[in-house]
């Protein structure tokens, strides 16, 4: 890691360089850092722009989606003029613009069990701002596997529910063994969200990400944080890391070779044996 | 037997069941699917078609929105 910031940088993050709990040495620690937000939309919009904005000198963007006019009420980081853009080639356009520090890897394909090791191979965060849960659980076991920490968030109308994952913590499927059947949960293209509410949820998975790059804080393991934006009220759920998980309990799977991203997204045991 | 049942973001339920109520059961008696939510007994999942021998237990409902696609 190289603690020499010019002089360009000790201005631009002087208001972290001054705090004991950050200084020059955790900022050049987010200069060095990495971190792949997958999904730039409603919660990846404000993850990119804090990311970005506080220097973390890696950040990848994985979205195979394109900016629509209907994005733009809560998908901060896309604007008129982007309407028809890949939204990762708009997300790398915002930060460009934002921070020359930041160099953004772009990946317009959706995460699929093929491609999903390389794509987080080497990143030091995941944020996950997907918005299905083939998605979601497909980044839950691939980042177990590879030891990588998630920081997760999920939002619905008016409500979101954050929660970080480590590598010896909690998994996904300690919380949600399997996935709903497809349809029995909406979406936010389906019954709407507040347009500010990504942005409180995407602000709390930022500042997850933060503290996992810094090594500082209590992260949200084994907690889950439920807000109402409506009542304007935060409630915290603990959670255990499960025995019986399959994914990170006592038997644990060594591959995704044997999950089917669909549905329930099962772990198949019998076939693994 | 008496079963608080704390749906998190709504309202907490206080239930009376018996031998046979199932934690399926108790979620629908609070009104929701078994497929929209999970039913936590001290912070870890429990079989929702297993009997309830708990005097409290957490329901949590799975959101999944973030983006238009990922």
């Amino acid at each position: 890691m190289s603690l020499s910031l010019d002089a360009t940088q000790l201005d631009r993050y002087s208001r972290h360089i001054i705090m004991d709990e950050i200084g020059p040495e955790g900022q050049a620690r987010l200069l060095d850092g990495s971190v792949l937000v997958i999904g730039a939309g409603g919660l990846g919009a404000p993850v990119i722009e804090y990311l970005a904005a506080a220097g973390v000198g890696t950040i990848g963007v994985a979205d195979d989606d394109i900016v629509e006019r209907s994005n733009l009420q809560r998908q901060v980081i896309h604007t008129d003029e982007n309407v028809g853009v890949p939204k990762a080639d708009s997300a790398k356009q915002f930060v460009n613009r934002l921070n020359p520090d930041v160099t953004v890897e772009t990946y317009e394909t959706r995460v699929t069990p093929e491609n999903v090791e390389e794509l987080i191979d080497g990143y030091d965060v995941i944020v996950d701002a997907s918005d299905n849960f083939p998605t979601r659980y497909l980044v839950n076991d691939a980042a177990r596997l590879a030891g990588i920490p998630i920081a997760h968030g999920a939002i619905y109308k008016f409500e979101g529910q954050i929660t970080t994952l480590v590598p010896d913590g909690p998994c996904y499927r300690c919380l949600f063994r399997e996935a709903p059947e497809p349809g029995s949960v909406p979406d936010c293209a389906t019954t709407g969200v507040l347009g500010v509410l990504p942005g409180t949820v995407g602000c709390i998975q930022a500042t997850e990400a933060f503290k996992l790059l810094l090594g500082a804080g209590e992260p949200l393991e084994g907690r889950l944080l439920f807000y109402d934006a409506m009542d304007m009220t935060f409630e915290t759920v603990p959670y255990q890391k499960d025995p019986d998980c399959p994914v990170c309990g006592d038997d644990p799977i060594d591959s995704i070779d044997h999950i089917t991203y669909q549905d329930g997204c099962r772990v198949n045991i019998t076939s693994e044996q | 037997m008496d079963v608080t049942v704390d749906v998190v973001g709504e309202d907490t339920h206080e239930l009376t069941v018996d031998a046979e109520t199932t934690y399926a059961d108790l979620v629908r008696e609070t009104g929701w699917s078994p497929q929209e939510v999970t039913v936590l007994v001290d912070g870890t999942p429990v079989p929702e078609d297993q009997r309830v021998t708990v005097d409290h237990v957490t329901i949590l409902r799975l959101i999944k929105g973030g983006s238009q696609r990922a």
